[in-house]
């Protein structure tokens, strides 16, 4: 009770998506370079997004725009309604999960667009996979993969997950969704989650 | 190297990895472990738990031991994500990217302290950098010292200071994120350098919120019940807020050379139970904005210059981390890296965290004690290739 009413006291509010406070990096960068990229993420001059860290070690200059992903797959009208995400990590550095963890704070609270963490991949619609390829986590990610029911979404969040990143190897699977950043902003992955929904235009 | 030597145990020990035992001042050859696998008798059953599972941040594996409520033996099995990472050979600029993300939610305090081993081997004075190094290192404790506190909310289903604290979280990587432009710290340090804008750092609010939020908890008599008297353990090898909750004053911010902190007093606590651990954590929130407040005003804004002396040699570094000791080794040959070895104080609080859940626990404190050491796997599980 006594946590009831501080919580009521307190009053915190949770943020329109629109009052963004300014991330630099990582966000979608613009211009030319032909920096060696330490990734490979600048081919023929151009930005290759799924590769990029954001090292900051080129001359493509940041824009602050919090939309960096890929929807590769029509997703299915039924994941309007409630969506629930179930995530691995497969070979992380810790920065991805935390991200992933801050959308459920007050700031960004994802619950009020009906989106909700599972428990388990088997009532999960969507496994979000993190990190690089794992021998040891490959069959785990496979299990929780079949023990889903349909439809069911793959979603990668993070450079490490889409393209190896500077760290690893990619994940061998295609995603519905791809995430990008190292690791991806809050905005951004609510961003992708909604655009992917529907639910924004 | 200024301050360590290959040789036999000499001072606190610090920790281990595939290839060495690290002693306060000297690096040991490995002496491997016997690893017998635990039995269980008749009446009691394994219990096994991840490596994927609801409440896991990172894959790992738990195989109890039980007779069906206490917790009488238990493995840890964290290698299903261990990465390979590519780094010898590679030039320090990119190394340091792939250095960054051992362990991005402490990348702070693992780039410093690569950077100081390099710094060693390669005879550079950084002086001029070293305050602002402090600052980024004790911005990143009071987030990773809140992320423990909120796991422990977490695990006592205390959802209103779970939340609050994870609003606090966010409002100090807002900090981090105007400060160096990255939340994580990812491309702030380099050699001799630190890039921010230190003059967004204001903590005033952070205090007063946590001091809220710290004094609702120790005035709940629920919250007590569950975190006083589980999770015991007092251990000499021990490392970070583990070692201070049960009397042990070890802190590298004052037996260490690497980095130096002026004039700080260590919060100890003497019982070794997880709400000693609650209460070293908290108090070093308090600590560490005394500390930046302070570091704020030496800052030097002059540009620094690297003068490298030598383009090859041997040097190691060891700083206080959020969770306890960490130590880097490097063996540079031309400006590429030869060897690179790490000592994560995850090793060390996995040891404490596998004592204190055989010490009279139930399965239910399970969480509790587990989130009470604020391991990651991800510096633990990184073979160099
Ligand atoms: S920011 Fe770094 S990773 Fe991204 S394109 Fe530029 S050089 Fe490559
Ligand atoms: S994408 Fe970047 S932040 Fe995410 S796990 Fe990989 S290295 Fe870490």
């Amino acid at each position: 009770m006594m946590w009831f009413l501080k919580g009521i006291k307190k009053r915190i509010k949770t943020e329109n998506l629109n009052d963004k406070y300014k991330i630099k990096y990582p966000s979608v960068l613009e211009g030319k370079s032909d920096y060696n990229c330490p990734t490979g993420a600048i081919e023929n001059n151009k930005w290759v997004k799924e590769k990029c860290i954001f090292c900051e070690k080129c001359d493509l200059k940041p824009t602050y725009k919090q939309d960096m992903y890929n929807i590769n797959n029509n997703i299915p009208d039924i994941f309007k309604k409630s969506f629930y995400l179930y995530p691995i990590d497969s070979g992380t550095c810790g920065a991805c999960n935390t991200e992933f963890n801050t959308i459920f704070s007050p700031q960004y609270d994802i619950n009020r667009f009906k989106i909700f963490l599972s428990n388990t991949p088997r009532h999960a619609d969507a496994l979000v996979i993190m990190g690089v390829y794992t021998e040891n986590m490959d069959k785990v990610i496979e299990n929780a993969y079949d023990a889903m029911p349909e439809p069911k979404l793959l979603i990668g969040l993070g450079a490490c997950s889409v393209s190896g990143g500077i760290i690893g190897e990619k994940i061998s699977k295609k995603f519905d969704i791809e995430i990008l950043g190292c690791p991806p902003s809050p905005y951004t992955i609510i961003n992708a989650i909604l655009k992917a929904r529907g639910n924004v235009k | 190297m200024k301050y360590y030597k290959f040789g036999d145990k000499n001072g606190r020990y610090i920790g281990s990895n595939d290839k060495y035992d690290v002693y306060e001042n000297t690096i040991a050859s490995r002496i491997a472990e016997n690893n017998e696998k635990i039995k269980k008798e008749p009446y009691e059953m394994y219990f096994n738990y991840g490596p994927s599972a609801g409440g896991l941040r990172e894959s790992v594996n738990f195989n109890i031991v039980t007779p069906g409520e206490t917790i009488r033996d238990i493995t840890v099995n964290s290698y299903y994500k261990r990465r390979r990472i590519k780094i010898i050979n590679d030039d320090i600029d990119t190394a340091l990217l792939k250095v960054e993300r051992i362990n991005g939610f402490h990348s702070a305090s693992n780039t410093v302290c690569f950077l100081l081993a390099v710094e060693d081997a390669l005879n550079i004075d950084n002086h001029n950098s070293n305050n602002k190094r402090i600052i980024e290192i004790e911005l990143e404790r009071i987030r990773s010292n809140l992320d423990v506190i909120k796991g422990l909310c977490e695990s006592a289903g205390f959802s209103v200071p779970e939340k609050q604290l994870l609003y606090l979280m966010e409002k100090v990587t807002r900090i981090i994120s105007d400060t160096f432009n990255h939340r994580y710290f990812f491309s702030a340090n380099y050699i001799n350098n630190v890039y921010g804008n230190f003059d967004s750092i204001k903590l005033d609010d952070i205090y007063k919120e946590f001091n809220e939020i710290y004094n609702g908890l120790l005035e709940s008599k629920i919250f007590m019940d569950r975190i006083q008297e589980n999770g015991i353990v007092k251990d000499a090898n021990s490392t970070g807020p583990a070692a201070r909750a049960s009397g042990y004053k070890y802190d590298a911010r004052i037996d260490s050379k690497s980095l130096v902190y002026n004039n700080y007093n260590i919060f100890a606590m003497e019982d070794g139970d997880t709400f000693s651990r609650f209460m070293v954590r908290s108090n070093e929130i308090f600590s560490s904005i005394e500390i930046i407040n302070n570091n704020l005003n030496k800052i030097n804004n002059n540009k620094n210059d690297v003068k490298i002396e030598n383009k090859s040699g041997e040097g190691a570094a060891r700083i206080e981390s959020p969770q306890g000791d960490i130590f880097y080794y490097a063996n540079i040959e031309n400006n590429k890296i030869k060897e690179l070895s790490i000592i994560s104080p995850s090793y060390l609080n996995i040891e404490l965290f596998k004592k204190a859940i055989k010490n009279n626990n139930i399965l239910t404190d399970f969480f509790f004690v587990w989130n009470s050491f604020g391991i990651w796997i991800s510096e633990l599980e990184v073979d160099f290739i």
